[in-house]
């Protein structure tokens, strides 16, 4: 074949490839799961796990959201409207603990995040399971992630929404101050 | 029938047609003073260009004819003429009747807007509507705070009142447009704007959001009712009264799951613990004329399929899809259809 | 010519002397001397109510130390002269490192303390050397309360009376405890936490009954007071500060002094529909009491939520002074000192019953250092507020209009949806939040610890889920003018100023001791226990406490005699969050904008919990 059919094969794959690695950041999950589905009910929070036992894997549903720019917005939406900045402010904690330090009481996966919001925890972490469906609670465990710099810079909003324009997500160097994210099991 | 005649009869009802709905969503509705200065200007504009492009029309023709006439050699010889004194005079008056126009056409436009801003006084009613994306919020003040009513997607005017209408977005960029009552306004976050309608007319109209806003920006509209002002105040003091309460059991059930379960969260109906603000106000919800902000008409069919999956409906939308099992949807939509 | 290089010389010795002054003056963040504004006269000044104040017995039974809230101590051993020689006598560390907030109280010997949450009872006995345990108490409240409790989980006080002591828990229970025994005499659940309530008030025993307030503003409470039987627990009255006016046990006697506060069902008709039920107006300061007259006198809390321009209307009962009859709980008059309230300006602060000179006689009147800025002097049997004058520095109101007792809002000032409003002052904890003045019948002075600090707002539309915060609003709080986020204040009540003025760097949250000594206590964030001059300010000793203090400083007279000064150091409360909660200072409108404010405080102070003991060697 010509050279010049050749580079636009090549053209066209490279803009294919790019396409696809895009998908997934930008896919939309409009048509939301019943919210009868069970909670991850592997997500449980870093503890031990006696006679060599290992943490349970990650959920499946982790990779449709972790690192979705969408479902980050759409939990960024649902943080404030749900009154979670009035217990964790912006991430800086207050009746709650702080949410964009590395500090994890009961997890920094996903679907440990998840599975908090949706059961609650014993010191006043209020229990949304029956009230948000678990769509809504996976992207507000997206966005959570978010505010400690975790999931990749290209899928977290560029510009610091509200008042006090603090640090733009993009530029939040909290998840890189560490060497390990401790968030990984 | 001859075919000139077929075709008449073909395009006649869709002229009656098109003058049917001509008043529910249009700029000739013409239903509202501002609306109908906005019409005055309109044909004063009409009349005028079209003075202009018949003229330039027919010296276009006479161009082209006349052109047809005189030898083509002319131009190639390069002879020249004389100036033509009919030419001079027509051009200075062509010119002059252009000034004047344009002269006019500026005059009658200020007019129409000094008269559109003295009309934004004196204003007796005063609503904010809030847009969000992607219903419309609205308030409407009153000096007594316990009268101050709010509602959604529905806005009703007394005819003949002055009314100012704030403006304002908890998102995005969203315009507030009811071709037949008024002009385009924009709701911009962070910013309060206004706009005074004086609709003349008593109906029901239409406007669709009219600033590009997301997903759902063509599933955005306003349902406006004006009506007489002693109806205006029966309804409102009719959206002033809290939910009744469930009588038939099914009705009780749904009761029992919109104030527990997740429709509380982001909405609320009057006289119930459900108080969520984020999302439209139900207390009245079966009176209104439309679902979802003038995506369909309200009916219980239409009510069973938003309730079921907003998502298919409107996808995008920040109304989750639950995925109620049966028996919680009909309970649900019985309570629903109580709320008139 | 020489008439000429006299006047160039005065001249230049007059620029010099000024700009040598001015250098005095310039601002510094850092905690200075006392700045002395006017000397204290001599003549009638105010005094408390001999009733509500009766003679010290050495004994302190309740946080404000008697019903007119002085916290003025007889005691008089130590003194200028002396207190160079004051040292610790014994400590004790209650285990718990939240904001600690209540004084120690103590009864014949006996050293009450009540901690926050798990809000455990102590009783030591102070005729052992050492202090050891008598017993505690564990009320074990639920964990979940913790989660709805906006200020850290603090608690502001025990009260003893009739041999029991009484007290709140975090989770809406008051308990009473035999003093002796430490064995349980009953308990009432009050608040519920899954509509956000909680209790961190100190309850005001009078009458043979005990008044208890809830929390919850910032949760979408409905604010309410209750009476409960000294001896069985049972509720004998509950009166609302939102809602009809039967909820609020407004009737027949009834008679506010301005026509603002007057209407019927104004709880009701004040509000949007619906709003009240959620309104706030909650009740977690102080309560003091005129025995003489049966009135309880006390302020309800901001209205919620913080976002004004979603509750239209001024928003009765909120941000202003009930007094009550304390048998039946009926109101009898009330003064609302922020209608329709823009910046979380609750009334809750302490309410200081004095008498003051007043033609040829005295008037029963009440001081009140309010949230907005205002020193109140209020005629406690109308209601009629004789003055309102500024004791810190304030932008967001114009004044009080005396004829119609009104606060003049600042019209650019007043918070827009959408919109950040910028440099409002006093910030939303005010010039003074809830940390109590002292008031001395020595020197006439009100001494005021309190702060300086403005702040950024922007609002947006709250949502209400109960059992969640229904706020609304983004806050960033920084120093005020001069740079110092802290003051304390000598107020001369009569005249209306300030006598002697000291700045702190941090913004002060300790409560203020008085004693007949003519000493003056104090704590400041970063632990320094200090004890300044009552006539002039100047400081006569200071001990670095082992966390920062907030808790109210109390005197009492030992079982051999000798006056102790006792407080209890534990950094926290709104101010102190950043510690006690470890917050993260990279969002600065954690805390409801505090973080901002005191960045720098978890290098100054860590958490603790330790009861320090001061007394003069034999």
């Amino acid at each position: 074949m010509s050279s010049r059919f050749r580079a636009s094969c090549i053209l066209l794959l490279a803009a294919a490839a790019l396409t696809v690695s895009a998908c997934n950041r930008e896919e939309h999950h409009s048509r939301a799961k019943p919210i009868g589905e069970n909670i991850p009910a592997g997500a449980s929070p870093p503890t031990i796990f006696p006679g060599g036992g290992s943490p349970p894997p990650l959920d499946a549903r982790a990779a449709l959201y972790d690192n979705n720019a969408n479902a980050i917005g759409k939990g960024q939406q649902l943080f404030i409207q749900m009154n979670c900045v009035g217990c964790h402010s912006h991430g800086g904690g207050g009746m709650g603990p702080p949410l964009i330090d590395d500090q994890w009481r009961y997890g920094g996966r996903i679907d440990q995040i998840a599975t908090t919001i949706a059961v609650g925890r014993p010191n006043g972490m209020p229990a949304w399971r029956g009230k948000l469906t678990a769509d809504q609670i996976w992207d507000l465990a997206a966005y959570v992630r978010s505010l400690s710099g975790l999931p990749s810079k290209d899928a977290v909003s560029s510009r610091s929404e509200g008042m006090s324009a603090g640090t733009p997500q993009t530029l939040t160097p909290h998840g890189e101050i560490y060497n390990s994210d401790s968030a990984q099991q | 029938m001859s075919v000139r005649a077929s075709a008449k009869a073909a395009v006649l009802p869709l002229l009656l047609g098109a003058c049917q709905y001509q008043h529910y969503q249009s700029d000739f509705g013409g239903a509202a003073v501002e609306d109908r200065q906005f019409l005055t200007l309109f044909w004063i504009f009409i009349a005028v260009c079209a003075f202009m492009y018949v003229l330039v029309i027919a010296f276009l023709i006479a161009g082209i004819a006349r052109a047809r006439r005189v030898d083509a050699n002319i131009v190639e010889t390069g002879r020249h003429h004389h100036s033509n004194p009919l030419m001079r005079s027509t051009l200075i008056g062509w010119t002059a009747l252009i000034g004047v126009g344009l002269a006019g056409l500026a005059i009658a436009s200020f007019f129409t807007d000094r008269s559109m801003a003295r009309a934004a006084t004196n204003q007796k009613l005063s609503v904010t509507v809030t847009g969000n994306q992607w219903w419309w919020d609205i308030e409407y003040n009153a000096a007594d705070a316990s009268k101050t009513l709010r509602t959604a997607n529905e806005l009703h005017l007394p005819v003949g009142v002055p009314t100012r209408i704030f403006l304002n977005s908890n998102d995005v960029i969203h315009s507030f447009w009811v071709p037949s009552l008024a002009g385009k306004q924009d709701l911009i976050p962070g910013r309060k704007n206004d706009i005074t309608v004086l609709p003349t007319r008593v109906g029901v109209f239409r406007g669709p959001c009219a600033e590009f806003c997301g997903l759902q920006h063509a599933h955005m509209s306003l349902v406006v009712v004006v009506e007489p002002y002693a109806d205006f105040i029966k309804w409102w003091d009719h959206q002033l009264q809290p939910a009744p309460q469930p009588t038939t059991p099914l009705a009780l059930a749904g009761y029992k799951y919109v104030t527990t379960g997740p429709c509380s969260t982001c909405h609320a109906i009057g006289g119930t613990p459900a108080n969520g603000q984020v999302g439209p106000d139900l207390t009245h919800l079966a009176s209104r004329k439309s679902l979802a902000a003038g995506t369909m008409p309200m009916g219980e069919g239409n009510l069973y399929g938003w309730v079921e999956d907003p998502q298919s409906l409107k996808p995008g939308v920040n109304m989750p899809t639950i995925g109620l099992e049966p028996g919680q949807l009909h309970a649900v939509v019985a309570y629903l259809e109580t709320l008139k | 010519m020489r008439r000429v290089t006299t006047a160039v010389t005065t001249v230049g010795v007059l620029v010099a002397a000024s700009a040598l002054a001015a250098c005095n003056k310039t601002p510094t963040a850092r905690s200075t001397g006392p700045q002395i504004y006017a000397p204290i006269v001599g003549g009638p000044h105010a005094l408390p109510p001999a009733a509500a104040a009766p003679a010290d017995d050495g004994n302190w039974t309740m946080p404000g130390k008697n019903y007119a809230q002085t916290r003025f101590s007889a005691l008089n051993q130590i003194t200028p002269a002396n207190i160079g020689k004051l040292s610790l006598a014994f400590t004790f560390s209650t285990g718990t490192t939240k904001g600690f907030e209540a004084p120690p109280l103590v009864v014949n010997g006996t050293m009450y303390i009540i901690t926050p949450f798990p809000n455990y009872l102590y009783a030591l006995d102070l005729t052992k050397p050492g202090a050891p345990t008598k017993w505690m108490f564990k009320p074990k409240p639920a964990a979940a309360s913790q989660g709805v409790a906006c200020c850290d989980v603090v608690n502001r006080g025990a009260v003893y009376d009739n041999g029991k002591i009484f007290f709140n828990t975090l989770d809406g229970q008051t308990f009473a405890v035999d003093a002796s025994t430490g064995q349980m005499a009953w308990h009432t659940q009050l608040g519920d936490i899954q509509k956000g309530e909680t209790i961190t008030m100190a309850p005001l025993v009078a009458d043979g009954k005990v008044i208890v307030g809830d929390s919850g503003g910032e949760m979408g409470v409905r604010g309410w007071l209750a009476a409960l039987d000294e001896g069985s627990g049972k509720v004998v009255w509950k009166a609302y500060h939102t809602g009809p006016d039967k909820d609020v046990l407004i009737g027949p006697r009834f008679h506010p002094f301005y026509a603002m506060d007057r209407g019927k069902d104004l709880g009701v008709s004040s509000w949007p529909p619906d709003a009240w039920k959620i309104g706030g107006a909650s009740a977690w300061g102080w309560v003091s009491y005129d025995p003489e007259t049966k009135l309880i006198f006390y302020g309800t809390s901001n209205p919620g939520p913080w976002n004004p321009s979603q509750r239209p209307g001024d928003n009765k009962w909120s941000a202003g002074i009930f007094a009550r009859d304390v048998d039946t709980g009926q109101a009898v008059w009330f003064y609302q000192s922020s209608p329709h309230d823009l910046f979380d300006h609750d009334d809750v602060n302490e309410i200081i019953l004095a008498d003051i000179p007043w033609g040829n006689g005295r008037r029963p009147v009440l001081f009140h250092p309010g949230r907005n800025g205002y020193f109140y002097v209020i005629d406690r049997r109308s209601g009629q507020v004789l003055s309102a004058t500024p004791y810190g520095y304030i932008n967001s109101s114009k004044g009080v209009d005396l004829r119609t007792g009104r606060l003049v809002p600042a019209a650019d000032k007043e918070p827009q949806p959408g919109r950040t409003t910028r440099d409002i002052c006093p910030a939303s904890p005010g010039a003074k939040d809830w940390n109590p003045a002292a008031f001395s019948p020595i020197t006439g002075l009100v001494y005021i610890p309190h702060i300086n600090l403005c702040q950024d707002e922007g609002h947006s539309e709250a949502n209400y889920i109960s059992g969640t915060p229904y706020v609304g609003a983004d806050v960033k709080m920084y120093a005020g003018p001069g740079g110092n986020r802290g003051v304390f204040t000598a107020w001369d009540p009569i005249r209306h100023r300030a006598v002697w003025e000291i700045k702190e760097d941090l913004p002060l949250w300790s409560p203020a001791l008085v004693t007949a000594g003519n000493i003056v206590f104090y704590g400041t964030m970063d632990g320094w226990f200090k004890a300044v001059d009552a006539r002039n300010g100047k400081l006569l000793w200071q001990f670095k406490a082992g966390s920062g203090i907030i808790g109210q400083p109390i005197s009492y007279k030992g079982p051999d005699g000798r006056q102790y000064i006792a407080v209890i150091a534990g950094v926290g409360g709104w101010a102190g969050a950043i510690v006690s909660a470890n917050m993260d200072p990279h969002d600065p409108t954690g805390a409801l904008g505090f973080v901002n404010a005191v960045k720098d405080l978890p290098l100054k102070s860590t958490a603790g919990g330790i009861l320090y003991v001061f007394t003069l060697p034999r």
